[in-house]
């Protein structure tokens, strides 16, 4: 491909992404990096990121674990019908967000049987935070799968093999053989969920109810600034968002290469 | 060996022929001919109903007749402040019609707006409304007025100040009503206005972008009052939904203003039709069919005719009484009033 | 597919784990979509078809399949070039541009919408000289063109790169040994090696494109007959008590994920990751 196709490519990318991008970080810098500890230290804006993080944190823990016995499961223990789960698994990647914030609250609103009865229970999913995890288990779900998968398939037996005739357990070969063979994949998938969640706004917007200060997510909270004028607060807000998203890409990046090293 | 790509064509071709009906449209839209007008609005979330329903095909047939020509209409529904925002960063409306006037004062403010909107029979304003609770069936919780929105038991719903023009007013009338006297604090008693309102949003469950996304949100059954516009429970109930509503002793005369945005309707050369259109948002039709929705009409007579469907209120005041809405911005909605504090005040209890 | 271990041993922690994983799965995945249909079934399948034929439902979903397909063929183009350019090639700055085309995946929607604001909009870096084209972007057209691309921009262009990484440069050097020019390498060559990754990062692409919401919000505005999404339309919909409109649209949005989804799975069974030999 010639020089002409290599500048074409420069540009656009340029354009596409280095310039918008650029346009938030010159706002919000605006009012130096004062301006920024102004506008992220209000109660609202401070709990709208503190909230961001830990749902994401949990999340990426539970889909961590969740991921990695599914892609476990799938690729170790095929069995009638996991051809189907397999192609499921992928769905959240299919469906538009906000249609799963729909789906969530059709599943788990109050009048809802499934809502109801955790009502009853002292427990609101839906416009509560538990409702704002699910949807980011949901929206992510492929992510650790789809990075454990290959690594799995790709792991030679025979070490297996090996520690079983060897007397271990199904979990102690697990523990001690896999899972050091698959840890680079699974951090790898797992910040790739973090900084997925860290972003959403299609589902969390329909199914958080959106509480200043106890609801309301960071994404979300952009979206009130930039609709309520306020668009150098919502780029100083968004500095913040994109350097976590910056740091999770490199940790990505870093990561993939140990994990293609190891396949080499 | 490369297996050919059969089986994903054949679904891709699936996948077209769903979606390939929405081609159809464009077929029909675009061959529209030239006797076609074009209108584009910019109005917040409640009238969605009172302008596609009633007004807009009444002027489409008024102006048909009149011209002879076609009027299309794009139709934009956002809160207010947000579609004042819009309207403000380039969004070609050829009319605002707007919650409070605050808004449309904005655009205006922008450079926009170029004439005098408000000189307009009514002061430039459209359409009337209060203030009001709206509540369950039967009143289960007995709410009767603006403390009982304070208890423990009762959960609120009021939509984002930020976005909001509903929730602008619904805030004026709860600090008006306790700057009025009415809530047994002293008159003109500021601190108790934070120390009421930051109560209230403590109660509160879901704060929706809009009124009308806050009116949905109470009907799949959070909480057990909403605080919003008497004319929003009026197009619930005509829509099914089984809701009462509770007029406080004391609340706020809410008046929604509309205006040609003369920038953009010279822009889009259809300054003509956009002032009869406004202009005909307060003929006695229009007037009818704002009515017909759950709003106080501007109009003198149709207000006659409709007066038995709106209950009378103790003390009605507006937001001329609270001083204008440039002293109701500085002292409560700008950084450091009430509003602010209130919500403040409402972190701590939660 | 696999099968590497000796019909899997099925001992007690395994059956525990097995299923646990089907209910996490069928809890998380199939019960919301469930949902989905029933409520859409409730609502009435007449009345919803009925709804999703009004001028309004058509437009919106005319204007999702118009960007996607956009998006499709622009970022298509753009992941094979950039693929080539930033795999076969090295030049200043290749890794920081690599990384960047990364980026649309951990950036909030509603960042690219105000990001696009800021430019485009009130005050913005190039408002003036869109003024004098009289060329608007935010709140039509265009402005939707611009937030879809941005946020489909790395799907093919993944795709593209892995595949072109392992399987290295022979096939190319040979024909260019074998006295072929770089335009033939490219189509008679290149191409075909590529040609499923490319089928599988286009219908990524066109899947993002079709459920993208944020950031079309904000920068459209979901105005009816103008700049009116299939999600922003959902949104739309539902606010406006219209609850058969919403629900199938989402369904037909729905639906046309699915499909999009057996595609992909269609293509995995394809060779994409020559390595998987």
């Amino acid at each position: 491909m010639g020089p002409g196709a290599r500048l074409a490519v420069i540009l656009y990318i340029v354009v596409l992404v280095l310039i918008p991008l650029a346009a938030v970080v010159e706002r919000g810098l605006a009012g130096g990096v004062g301006g920024i500890w102004r506008a992220i230290a209000t109660p609202i804006a401070a709990k709208a990121l503190i909230l961001t993080l830990w749902t994401a944190a949990l999340m990426a823990v539970i889909n961590a674990v969740m991921g990695t016995a599914t892609a476990w499961v799938l690729v170790r223990h095929p069995f009638p019908g996991s051809r189907f789960l397999a192609t499921i698994v992928d769905l959240p990647f299919a469906i538009p967000t906000l249609v799963a914030g729909i789906m969530l609250v059709t599943l788990f609103g109050p009048q809802t049987p499934l809502g109801a009865w955790f009502g009853n229970h002292g427990m609101r999913i839906v416009f509560a935070n538990p409702g704002i995890v699910l949807a980011l288990l949901f929206i992510t779900m492929p992510l650790v799968v789809r990075a454990v998968e290959p690594v799995l398939m790709e792991l030679d037996p025979a070490e297996e093999e090996a520690a079983f005739t060897l007397g271990a357990g199904t979990w102690t070969t697990f523990f001690r053989v896999v899972l050091p063979a698959i840890l680079p994949a699974v951090a790898s998938g797992t910040i790739q969920c973090f900084a997925r969640a860290v972003a959403e706004f299609g589902s969390v917007v329909v199914v958080s109810g959106n509480i200043p200060g106890r609801t309301l997510t960071a994404p979300v909270y952009i979206f009130g600034e930039v609709e309520g004028d306020h668009p150098a607060i919502a780029a100083a807000v968004s500095i913040v968002l994109l350097l976590i998203a910056i740091l999770l890409l490199f940790s990505t990046r870093w990561l993939q290469g140990f994990v293609r090293k190891e396949h080499a | 060996m490369r297996r050919n790509i059969r089986v994903p064509a054949m679904l891709g071709a699936l996948l077209a022929f769903v979606l390939l009906p929405s081609i159809l449209p464009c077929a029909v839209t675009h061959a529209q001919g030239s006797a076609e007008r074009t209108l584009t609005l910019g109005v917040y979330t409640t009238p969605r109903e009172a302008y596609g329903n009633g007004i807009i095909p009444a002027f489409q047939k008024f102006w048909k007749a009149q011209h002879g020509q076609e009027v299309r209409f794009e139709q934009s529904y956002m809160g207010s402040g947000a579609q004042a925002r819009a309207i403000v960063g380039g969004f070609e409306a050829d009319i605002a019609a707007l919650s409070l006037e605050p808004d449309v004062q904005k655009i205006a403010e922008a450079g926009l707006i170029k004439r005098d909107w408000k000189t307009g029979p009514h002061g430039g304003m459209v359409s009337r409304s209060i203030v009001v609770i709206g509540v369950r069936p039967g009143n289960p919780k007995g709410i009767k007025d603006w403390d009982d929105l304070c208890r423990g038991d009762v959960e609120v719903l009021t939509p984002n100040v930020r976005t909001s023009g509903g929730a602008m007013w619904n805030v004026a009338a709860i600090v008006g009503a306790v700057l009025r006297g009415h809530t047994g604090a002293a008159k003109g008693d500021t601190a108790a206005a934070v120390a009421l309102l930051g109560k209230v949003l403590a109660r509160v469950t879901v704060m929706d972008k809009g009124a009308r996304e806050s009116m949905l949100t109470f009907e799949r059954g959070i909480g057990d009052a909403i605080i919003t516009y008497e004319n929003e429970v009026m197009t619930a109930k005509l829509a099914g939904q089984p809701y009462d509503y509770v007029i406080p002793k004391s609340t706020i005369l809410i008046e929604n203003p509309a205006a040609v945005v003369d920038t953009y309707a010279e822009k889009h050369g259809s300054v003509d039709v956009a002032d009869a259109f406004v202009k005909f948002l307060v003929t006695p039709e229009a007037q009818r069919a704002f009515a017909a929705q759950g709003y106080r009409p501007v109009d003198e007579t149709v207000a006659a005719e409709v007066a038995a469907k709106f209950p009378k209120v103790t003390d009605l005041f507006t937001t001329v009484d609270l001083g204008g809405w440039s002293t109701i911005g500085k002292k409560v909605f700008n950084e450091g009033g009430i509003y602010d504090r209130a919500l403040n005040a409402s972190q701590g209890t939660k | 597919m696999t099968g590497t271990r000796k019909a899997g041993r099925w001992g007690r922690g395994t059956v525990i784990l097995f299923a646990a994983v089907v209910l996490y799965l069928a809890v998380l995945l199939l019960l919301p979509i469930a949902a989905l249909v029933a409520q859409a079934v409730r609502t009435g399948l007449g009345s919803l078809f009925g709804q999703l034929f009004t001028g309004d439902a058509l437009l919106a979903l005319e204007m999702s399949l118009i960007l996607a397909v956009i998006a499709a063929v622009v970022n298509g183009i753009f992941g094979i070039a950039a693929g080539i350019v930033f795999v076969r090639h090295r030049f200043l700055g290749r890794r920081v541009l690599d990384a960047l085309s990364d980026m649309p995946l951990s950036v909030s929607p509603v960042m690219v919408g105000l990001a696009f604001l800021l430019i485009f909009g009130r005050g913005g870096w190039f408002t003036p000289i869109l003024d004098m084209l009289h060329f608007k972007i935010t709140f039509a057209f265009p402005g939707l063109v611009l937030a879809t691309l941005f946020v489909t921009l790395p799907f093919t262009l993944r795709e593209v790169s892995y595949v072109l990484q392992e399987l290295g440069e022979e096939e190319e050097e040979a024909a260019a040994i074998l006295g072929a020019s770089p335009w033939q390498i490219f189509f008679r060559v290149t191409l075909p090696n590529v040609k499923n990754a490319l089928a599988y990062g286009v219908t990524l692409t066109i899947a993002r494109a079709l459920g993208e919401f944020g950031a079309v919000l904000i920068i459209g505005g979901a105005i009816s007959g103008k700049t009116q999404t299939g999600t922003t339309f959902i949104n739309v919909a539902m606010e406006e008590r219209r609850d058969a409109a919403a629900y199938g649209m989402a369904l037909v949005l729905a639906v046309a994920s699915v499909l999009l989804l057996l595609v992909l799975e269609a293509l995995k069974k394809v060779e994409i990751r020559p390595d998987e030999q």
